[in-house]
């Protein structure tokens, strides 16, 4: 292996926790201690580093895992990434946890009597290949690829690109469905609308305020240390303000200068309203009034500054901050003040999350979320809120010819349940399978995935999955013995991320992409291994070979295909460092104004299309021919999107906001080109939550949250992080609500709702609002190992006295999913986790 | 002791102590003064000089800027993994505080560990000199080997940071990462504070940034009435604990300790 210790040592010197003192004299005196070393406690002698990276959330940090005798013993941040500035969460550095958990499963595992009963027999992976080649193959060769269904959940992206960009499509089925629906894909479809397909990053190196709805970026973001660091830095070092609009006290919302409470789902008209007052008070003047000239404000794309002006006063005009007081509960008086200061502090960050878009307006509310950044001119510039850079992997594509691919239409939920459904609707596949109509898969597999506790309806998802005669055949791949696995027919061994080799690709708040790699601290424990080395035994099994026999030697080549890590050094580099960035990249800011020329437009095949300003490329685009091209519009040829070279903005041609999924313009479109076809308004409305309207008494609004050492599915397992979650096994009620319901702290109540009741024990906090019970989304755990559910998993393995007895909590937390519908936000499909409505009794 | 006058807020600690300070000064300043330059390579700062001194003094502390806490727990489990501590016990730990009726409400965090006293109580009630002040750098610290596991000195700290290792069966605590601090690293939950909050340096240095950062804010130490002399010192610490709901206007307040002790001390 390559001498890694000393090249750490060599990147590794940091500044570490020294904030940045008032006189220059102090600043000279700032600490550099070494980072990247590490030494056993008692012997002294150092502990040997291994450079990866963290995959028990979708941040994905860059942390350096330290071996004593071949044991992992401990896991920091990697000082050499400017993404993480060298940090780690608690969740990360209890990863030690897991590789050594007790309940491991280590063997492939081939179940006994009935399903779901819990008995099992070891088998070899010979023999479990073995079979689902079988399975597999026989559908492939009648022609019927798409009845094998994967579905995962937070992958890495190598496992991304080499199983659903190689393995699957060269097997042959687009039955695939991810995670996305049950956090990201409302904000994921209100920025497709708008600005494209990015995610969004905030910058807080250079902004001057926080503005906040919904997000608990202190505890539980998918960018967690990268943003909470530069946060923390921005408000002690900088004095940025921010203000969080919540239901419920976060840490996030502990943090801001001001925690505005806000009345579960509706948000939406707060934000109007403040759009309103920036309209109305002309604070949209200078930096917005410039951004909107990149804006669709109205159907014309020729219109000019003024008529955006005027149809954005037009339409806000009833929004008034005393209409969105009567909706939210929050004063008129506070949003007008508020407004104010952040209109006139620039630049300002508008962040949210999903507080704001897991619930029926959803979408709405991120794109009034995004038309409040955009007329401040808050987009995609140095402090507000960016487009999120990414690392671009050029990686291997496996076999040429590949079979066109089948799918089962069961991905994008029943008929009318939500207008686009750009991201599949991964919470009604059961349902769908149930129904039936669209065909049933006869191999269900599912990998980094908990479909039957991360969904709602508990109960359903279990008696759907434990179904011989709905599902022939069940596949779990996963390290851990969890609520899921105990149904599947076969479950297979994966190996946990310290063992396995990966790419990794994180945004980067600093606007310059990081290039990460994951590779083995030990070698996989037990008989288990890697999935991805399993896809590519797989596909020899079935004799279409990928191209490369291993995940590290797809890693391999992707480190020595993609352009800045082959800069560095290709593969051998990426081991040492694990994490590197170009070094002469600039931070990309206002990528949109990137000018297109004359040379880069007369290409083959690009069209220009009046109706939107497009120019397009109806080649690429797939379109039959120019005339075709031309007589359908960009707007209603399909895929026109996939075409799209640049936008004509007055007499200049623009890079613009590349649309991703849709066939909206290059514009920033407050209007959607996308939503007025679909029957919608164009421009963000609010739409109440149509079950919240008419509350009985008793009944109380359920919201969910994270809190910050756990994780929704995958950390349980982590003693280290139960124990300090101890305290969160509480369902949180507000004393008015209490008092009304003749409840008081500690008392155990019942949460009723069709699906049926869960029971729970109460805080009687002031840090929520009236009306509502908060739960934390990660808790009762009924299976995953003794520390998670105090059960043990087949094959457990018994601990020695004293550690046997160790464990000094108890799981007396609920699980909220047992009475959460599968309901999904009418536009994109998102599972609505913020606004059910629960019957409350006193147990 | 010096940092201690500066107290703004700790005049009344300060006086309750004064008895008590005096009588161990002598050996205190004895103790805390190297002949030679063996301390130097422990000191944390850059500055060249240093190497030069004669007679460097060492007394190691930390800051903690609760402003810069995100209360993530993150120095919790960097200090389990960095010594294997069983559950059930805490080296370290994050306490949160939370006040205020709604709609006027706040929550703040108190990260916790052993505050290696310049008068330390387990030292004086150790009965086997297994709890000792170790003369270099003023870190108190635990022999093992001659702990007896008596369980006086955890009764002696005012401020819990001592538990029973129910593997090992010895006395432990917080040792400001000895092992890393003597080869140049910051303890691990300082390398690991995600907020910045968590700053560690030579107190016996003026312009180390410890310090600095004591002697330009407002700052104060846990439980200064019991005349410790703490060398971890807090910047916007809200020390509130639950016999202050009894104050009319506190009225609400939760501790949670986020560990198997309960109850702040």
């Amino acid at each position: 292996m390559i001498n890694r210790r000393n090249v750490l040592k060599l990147g590794a010197t940091t500044a570490i926790g020294v904030p940045l003192l008032k006189t220059k004299k102090a600043r000279a005196h700032q600490v550099e201690y070494e980072a990247g070393r590490d030494y056993a406690y008692l012997s002294g002698t150092e502990r040997d580093p291994v450079a990866t990276t963290c995959a028990l959330c979708p941040s994905r940090c860059a942390a350096i895992a330290y071996k004593e005798n071949d044991y992992v013993v401990k896991i920091e941040g990697n000082p050499a990434s400017k993404r993480t500035m060298g940090k780690l969460c608690a969740k990360g550095q209890a990863g030690v946890n897991q590789i050594y958990d007790p309940d491991r499963i280590l063997t492939p595992l081939k179940r006994k009597g009935k399903r779901g009963e819990g008995k099992w027999e070891k088998i070899s992976w010979d023999t479990a290949l073995e079979e689902i080649t079988d399975r597999l193959k026989k559908m492939r060769d009648q022609g019927e690829p798409e009845k094998f269904m994967f579905h995962h959940g937070w992958i890495s992206a190598s496992a991304d690109r080499l199983i659903n960009k190689v393995f699957l499509p060269a097997y042959g089925t687009g039955t695939v469905a991810s995670n996305s629906c049950l956090g990201q894909s409302a904000r994921l479809t209100a920025h497709e609308l708008t600005w494209g397909g990015y995610e969004d990053s905030w910058d807080f190196e250079n902004t001057r305020y926080v503005l906040n709805f919904g997000s608990n970026v202190m505890e539980a973001h998918t960018n967690h240390v990268a943003l909470s660091r530069r946060l923390s830095i921005a408000q002690v070092d900088r004095n940025v303000k921010m203000v969080t609009f919540d239901v419920r006290l976060s840490n996030t919302g502990s943090k801001s200068d001001v925690w505005i409470q806000i009345q579960p789902g509706t948000d939406c008209a707060v934000v109007l309203a403040m759009c309103h007052v920036i309209m109305s008070e002309e604070l949209y003047r200078g930096a917005g009034e410039e951004f909107l000239a990149f804006c669709q404000v109205t159907p014309d794309p020729n219109a000019s500054t003024a008529e955006k002006v005027r149809a954005l006063k037009d339409h806000l005009a009833s929004f008034t901050p005393e209409w969105a007081e009567g909706i939210s509960g929050v004063p008129a008086k506070q949003i007008r003040e508020i407004t104010v200061e952040f209109a006139n502090t620039r630049p300002a960050c508008v962040i949210s999350s999903r507080g704001v878009s897991a619930q029926h307006n959803g979408v709405q509310a991120e794109r009034a979320i995004q038309m409040l950044a955009a007329i401040t001119g808050n987009i995609d510039n140095p402090g507000g809120r960016c487009l999120g850079v990414l690392p671009e992997w050029h990686y291997p594509t496996g076999p040429e010819e590949k079979p066109a691919v089948r799918k089962l239409d069961i991905l994008n939920g029943f008929e009318g349940e939500s207008v686009l459904a750009a991201h599949d609707i991964g919470h009604q596949v059961f349902n769908m399978i149930k129904e039936g109509s669209a065909g049933r898969p006869e191999v269900y597999m599912w990998y980094n995935y908990n479909p039957v506790f991360s969904n709602g309806n508990s109960q359903r998802n279990i008696d759907i999955l434990k179904d011989e005669s709905l599902i022939p055949f069940t596949v779990a791949v996963t390290p851990f013995y969890d609520e899921s696995a105990a149904l599947a027919d076969l479950i297979l061994p994966d190996a946990m991320y310290l063992e396995c080799f990966d790419f990794e690709d994180g945004i980067s708040p600093d606007q310059i992409a990081e290039y990460a790699i994951r590779q083995p601290v030990v070698p996989p424990s037990g008989e288990a291994r890697d999935f991805k080395d399993v896809c590519c035994e797989l596909a020899e099994r079935m004799e279409f070979p990928l191209g490369f026999d291993s995940a590290e030697a797809f890693v391999e080549q992707t480190c020595n295909l993609t352009p800045v890590t082959k800069k560095v050094g290709g593969f051998n580099a990426m081991t040492t460092l694990g994490v590197r960035s170009d070094q002469e990249a600039k931070p990309t800011f206002y990528s949109y104004k990137k000018l297109i020329n004359e040379e880069q437009l007369n290409k083959e095949g690009i069209i220009f299309d009046e109706a939107s300003g497009v120019f397009w490329n109806w080649q690429q685009a797939g379109v039959q021919s120019e005339q075709d091209a031309i007589k359908q519009g960009y707007r209603h040829s399909p895929d026109a999107h996939k075409g799209y070279v640049a936008q004509k903005i007055g007499d200049k041609v623009y890079s613009g906001f590349k649309p991703a999924r849709t066939n909206k313009s290059g514009y920033f479109e407050i209007y959607s080109s996308t939503l007025i076809e679909k029957g919608l308004p164009a421009l963000p409305v609010y739409t109440s939550i149509p079950e919240h309207k008419e509350l009985k008494d008793n009944e109380l609004i359920l919201t969910t949250f994270r809190v910050n050492v756990q994780t929704l599915s995958r950390t349980q397992n982590c003693k280290w992080l139960d124990e300090i979650d101890v305290e969160n096994d509480h369902g949180w009620i507000n004393p008015k609500t209490a008092k009304a319901l003749d409840l008081s702290d500690g008392d155990w109540v019942k949460l009723k709702t069709d699906l049926g009741e869960i029971k729970t024990h109460i805080i009687v906090t002031h840090n929520v609002v009236p009306g509502v019970i908060a739960i934390s989304s990660h808790g009762g755990r009924w299976e995953y190992g003794r520390y998670a559910s105090g059960k043990k998993a087949p094959y457990g393995i018994e601990l020695q006295a004293p550690y046997d007895s160790l464990m000094w909590w108890e799981n007396e937390k609920a699980h909220p999913n047992w009475v959460i519908d599968n309901v999904s936000e009418p536009i994109s499909g998102q599972q609505r986790w913020m606004d059910t409505v629960v019957t409350v009794s006193k147990a | 002791m010096k940092e201690q006058d500066k107290t703004p807020d700790d005049r009344r600690g300060f006086v309750m102590a004064l008895g008590g300070a005096i009588a161990t000064a002598f050996a205190a300043i004895g103790s805390i003064i190297l002949p030679g330059s063996a301390a130097a390579s422990l000191l944390d700062d850059e500055d060249e000089n240093d190497s030069e001194k004669v007679g460097v003094k060492v007394q190691y502390g930390m800051v903690i800027d609760v402003r810069r806490c995100i209360g993530c727990h993150a120095c919790t489990v960097a200090c389990k993994s960095e010594f294997d501590v069983p559950p059930g016990v805490n080296r370290s730990w994050v306490e949160y505080t939370e006040k205020g009726q709604y709609p006027n409400v706040g929550r703040s965090f108190l990260p916790r560990l052993c505050n290696h006293c310049s008068e330390p109580l387990c030292v004086d009630v150790c009965p086997t000199n297994a709890t000792y002040r170790r003369e270099q750098d003023g870190i108190i610290a635990v022999d093992h080997g001659v702990c007896i596991a008596c369980k006086y000195c955890m009764h002696a700290c005012p401020y819990d940071a001592r538990f029973l290792d129910p593997v090992n069966e010895w006395v432990d605590k917080c040792d400001f990462c000895i092992h890393r601090v003597s080869k140049g690293l910051a303890p691990s939950c300082v390398n690991t504070c995600v907020g910045g909050a968590r700053i560690f340096g030579n107190l016996a240095d003026p312009d180390s940034a410890v310090s600095m950062l004591i002697a330009s804010n407002r700052v104060s130490v846990l439980r200064s009435e019991m005349g410790t002399f703490p060398n971890v010192y807090y910047i916007d610490a809200d020390f509130t604990d639950e016999v202050d709901r009894r104050r009319p206007e506190v009225r609400e307040v939760r501790v949670i300790t986020h560990r198997r002790h309960k109850e702040r001390t």
